[in-house]
């Protein structure tokens, strides 16, 4: 049995590297990684007896993932969308929605009409 | 220390019923150590992930420059190993010393083969000026690759500070394990292990399979994509 489970890791090396010479796109990266990671689960499982052993340590590693899950995801929840809110210019919010209701005045006001010039935002 | 009981094997701490009682916890404990190493590589597997993200076009020009071949066969070194420290156990396990001692040298041997690669590697680079982050100062030709085009692409040392980084920690992990493998080979050879207590190997195989791991996917993110 571990000649097989060696006999598959070895396959799977071969083909997430056959599979990464040719271009499919935004594929490679998910692909890649599912190779990876359908290899780790063989060692875990069979070389490491995960499968076999007693549950507690499937416990314990289960938790492991789930931290490193934790980590990855919310990490990047803030880097991947950094500047995609608009709020994030020195003015606080209520000034910056002061400043957007003079101009919606303004505008309703029509053109031509004499109102106050709107307060820029102040900065801290 | 106390000794064991009369009739107890000569393994077996006082404060443990039984082998398999004690061989459980030290496996828990293993376990609980290989997480907090899966945490330790986690944040650089973060770093890794957060950079990618910022500057994708960066990470795949820069694998080109890694070389593939190089990094299969020590991937197929290191899913070797991980088969020998396997096949060993299962060896101790039915009584065959000899077995695991082959198996450990075996094991030994893939390991050395992995540093040696890496040596080749890494020398390949410094000579190419390949430095981690302000020291990165590509010259000359590298892998059939003309450094001069390579200088100037902005975030390109960020690549090879978490490659370095990566790797060099991980080519630790692999001379830490060199280490106990060839104290686990002596204590074979003096005849510490039998069926009923081999557990600094079962231990060893545990932190070794979880190097590989880590291997495994080192390769693809750093050479292949």
């Amino acid at each position: 049995m571990l000649v097989t489970v060696f006999g598959s890791l070895i396959f799977l090396t071969i083909l997430t590297v056959v599979s990464s010479r040719l271009d499919l796109g935004a594929f490679n990266v998910p692909l890649a990684m599912l190779i990876a990671t359908t290899k780790a689960a063989l060692v875990v499982g069979f070389f490491m007896a995960l499968k076999y052993d007693n549950r507690v340590n499937s416990l314990v590693f289960a938790v492991g993932a789930l931290f490193v899950i934790v980590f990855l995801s919310f990490t990047l929840l803030d880097t991947a969308f950094r500047g995609d809110l608009p709020n994030t210019t020195k003015g606080t919010i209520m000034e910056m929605d002061a400043a957007e209701a003079a101009l919606q005045a303004r505008q309703d006001a029509g053109p031509g009409a004499a109102v106050a010039p709107v307060p820029p935002p102040a900065t801290h | 220390m106390a000794q064991p009981a009369a009739g107890q094997p000569a393994h077996l701490k006082h404060y443990f019923v039984s082998s398999d009682q004690q061989f459980d916890a030290a496996k828990m404990g293993m376990w609980l150590f290989l997480i907090t190493e899966i945490l330790l590589f986690s944040g650089m597997f973060v770093a890794y992930t957060v950079y990618r993200v910022w500057h994708p076009e960066v990470f795949e020009a820069a694998s080109d420059l890694l070389d593939w071949k190089l990094g299969g066969i020590n991937t197929l070194v290191l899913l070797g190993s991980s088969f020998t420290v396997a096949y060993g156990i299962q060896r101790i396990q039915r009584g065959d010393r000899k077995g695991l001692i082959i198996n450990l040298l075996l094991t030994l041997l893939c390991a050395a083969i992995f540093m040696g690669i890496k040596y080749v590697e890494y020398s390949g680079k410094f000579e190419a000026g390949i430095f981690p982050g302000g020291n990165f100062a590509p010259v000359g030709d590298y892998h059939g690759h003309d450094m001069a085009n390579y200088a100037d692409i902005l975030f390109l040392p960020q690549f090879f500070s978490i490659y370095f980084v990566m790797t060099g920690i991980h080519g630790f992990h692999v001379l830490v394990g060199m280490g106990v493998f060839t104290w686990l080979v002596i204590r074979s050879f003096k005849g510490d292990f039998s069926p009923e207590y081999y557990t600094p190997i079962e231990l060893t195989g545990l932190y070794w399979h979880l190097v590989d791991i880590i291997w495994i996917f080192l390769f693809p993110l750093l050479y292949l994509i």
